[in-house]
């Protein structure tokens, strides 16, 4: 093995890549211009879309078929309009009403609220007639007491409070944790696809593959220089659009509002990326990269064409997402023997650096057992590389 | 010098079963000699000059080109041969210079060495015009002068060429020409394949033809000619491969 020869070919692959304009579309261009512009949409959007339905919710007409005369005024003071038409539920779901509530006799009398929950404005209409008539209530069962000479303190013999005492490292890290592990090992895989295809079906397709298999070099240094560049391009996607990802969502969470914007804000507005967290995740997504890449590799190197290798490829992403999504769940009962699985023990370690809470047990595992894999992975590519019916396959 | 001993190459295909591509092909290309393989498609000369150049492994019989054994020492083979083949393409993002380049860091050539080379073969091409043009923004006359340079560029004692002159125009032709004369006469051994009879009948010392997998006939010219009673390379390949009118 020579590292010159190797360093050559890696060199070559690089400045294909850095050549290749749908590369670098799919490497570049859509993390850095296509993530921030959506999140940024939706945060822009999506609250908007929220207080309009909030507004709407406050003079919006409503069915009703109410007795009670202070349930009724208790809607009409809040500035809803109330209609009366025969077909309560006909009325919201042809959205001349935005909700409805019908009051059934009985000791004591019920109140259904009837709200279309595919429709936002419905469903805030909703909210907003619950909380008044759970006012009233509240406002009559206090005035029943005073009126039977009971202090209306006997509904509150006790006070309950909450308070969350993990800190917001732990808060933000728990956050991200979930959804960083998932995104970023299928970035890994779904960013590396076009390249490898590109170095090994696409050199095939194209006719460039034999004159650099008629020269003096061995086969292992070939497949090594490819995968190398192959796993750089796959860190460097993985890196841009999980930066990209990550500044989006900081600068989308102050567009926020409602309820529980400044906690959300909060959460999600920082993110726990000290140099020993990033120095744990390079670690863990290191070998994973490798793996990625040698067996996107030796699956795209069996294929005639691109296309045929994107055919084989894909399904690659659906293993993929199923133990990487497994991985990021919070509180999920993990064994050692599990961190065992490629993919999932990455995730799992992912989410437990970044909540600041993982055991360095664990932590080695995985790493031992990705590396392990990662060689084998690159043993399995190398040896594709030296099989004449899979280079030469037509 | 090369040394081709019951060369054979089988394929087997699920659907189509076995078939022979190359049937104990045997023949010697000497030193300072162009020996010209001609034959019609699908006889077998491009899976017997692959597996000359180490990318197929023959199926029974060997070969040794300048002494080394192709199915034993297929590394030190490689490093004896300039090969190039009709299924060889050009990376289309780099330019002939920069292909120039990469293929000689890949053949142990030094940055000086390499550096004249390809200074040499640039000027014997007439390819300065285009050198620092990328691949995929060239005629295929263009591609086809940069890949014999790339065959060239290490100054290799043996060059296998299937089909050089492909898709260049007649000056072009002219060029691929003086380089394989100019090969011959500073003793490299040249296995040449061509479909144009009048350029083999120009270049080639020997012929061998190949039909079927099996090499027929080898001879020089003048006992092709002796032994068919025709003049013409095409009307003697014809008439050896039973098709003459």
């Amino acid at each position: 093995m020579r590292f010159s020869i190797v360093k050559a070919i890696f060199q070559r692959e690089m400045l294909d890549v850095a050549r290749d304009r749908r590369a670098l579309i799919s490497m570049v261009a859509v993390p850095l211009i296509v993530f921030p512009l959506l999140i940024s949409l939706m945060t822009r959007i999506i609250p908007r879309m929220q207080e309009k339905s909030e507004q709407d919710a406050k003079s919006a007409s409503i069915a009703v078929r109410i007795a009670t005369p202070s349930l009724r005024q208790a809607l009409e003071r809040s500035g809803l309009k109330l209609v009366e038409p025969e077909d309560l539920k006909g009325a919201v779901t042809g959205k001349s009403a935005s909700a409805a509530v019908e009051e059934t006799a009985g000791s004591p009398p019920a109140v259904h609220i009837y709200v279309d929950n595919s429709n936002q404005t419905s469903s805030a209409t909703g909210d907003r007639i619950r909380e008044l008539l759970t006012e009233l209530k509240d406002r009559e069962v206090r005035e029943g007491l005073s009126a039977s000479g009971i202090n209306p303190r006997v509904l509150t013999p006790f006070t309950v409070t909450r308070s969350n005492i993990a800190s917001d490292r732990k808060m933000s890290g728990a956050a991200w944790g979930s959804m960083l592990g998932y995104v970023l090992l299928l970035l890994m895989f779904q960013g590396g696809m076009y390249p490898v295809i590109d170095m090994t079906a696409g050199e095939k397709e194209r006719k460039t593959m034999e004159s650099l298999l008629a020269s003096p070099v061995h086969r292992s240094e070939i497949a090594l220089g490819k995968t190398l560049a192959a796993t750089v391009a796959i860190l460097a996607t993985a890196t841009l659009t999980l930066g990209s990802l990550v500044v989006s969502v900081k600068n989308g969470a102050s567009q926020v509002r409602g309820a529980k914007s400044e906690e959300f804000q909060q959460v999600m507005g920082t993110i726990p990326l000290d140099a020993h967290t990033l120095v744990l995740l390079a670690l863990t997504v290191l070998p994973m990269a490798i793996f990625a890449a040698s067996v996107m590799f030796a699956i795209a190197l069996f294929a005639r064409s691109s296309k045929e290798a994107q055919t084989y490829l894909l399904p690659l992403m659906f293993v993929v997402i199923f133990p990487a999504l497994l991985g990021g769940l919070p509180g999920l009962e993990t064994t050692p023997a599990l961190y065992l699985i490629p993919i999932f023990n990455a995730s799992q370690i992912i989410h437990g650096v970044l909540l600041g809470d993982v055991s360095m047990v664990n932590y080695g595992i995985t790493l031992a057992a990705n590396l392990a894999y990662a060689g084998l992975a690159f043993f399995l590519a190398t040896r594709m590389f030296q099989d004449e019916r899979v280079l030469f396959r037509s | 010098m090369i040394q081709v001993d019951n060369l054979s190459k089988t394929f087997t295909d699920p659907k189509r079963g076995t078939h022979h591509a190359v049937d104990r092909v045997s023949f010697e290309v000497r030193t300072g000699e162009v020996f010209g393989l001609l034959g019609p498609n699908g006889a077998g000369k491009t899976t017997t000059l692959r597996m000359l150049a180490t990318l197929l492994k023959p199926s029974s019989g060997t070969a040794t080109l300048n002494g080394f054994d192709i199915v034993k020492e297929p590394g030190k083979v490689r490093e004896q041969i300039g090969f190039l083949s009709g299924d060889m393409g050009l990376y289309g993002r780099l330019t002939p210079r920069e292909s120039l380049q990469f293929f000689a860091q890949l053949n142990g050539m030094d940055s000086a060495r390499a550096s004249r080379r390809i200074g040499e073969l640039l000027a014997m091409f007439d390819m300065n015009s285009f050198a620092d043009v990328r691949g995929d923004k060239l005629s295929t006359g263009m591609k086809q002068k940069t890949a014999v340079a790339r065959a060239l560029l290490h100054d290799p004692p043996v060059l296998i060429l299937d089909e050089p002159t492909s898709g260049l125009d007649v000056a072009s032709g002219l060029a691929i020409e003086a380089a394989v004369l100019a090969a011959k006469k500073a003793g490299k051994c040249v296995l040449y394949s061509s479909h144009v009879m009048e350029e083999a009948e120009y270049l080639c010392d020997r012929i061998g033809v190949i039909s079927n997998g099996k090499l027929t006939t080898i001879g020089t010219m003048e006992e092709l000619r002796a032994a068919t009673g025709k003049q013409r390379l095409r009307e003697i390949f014809l008439d050896l491969l039973g098709l003459a009118a």
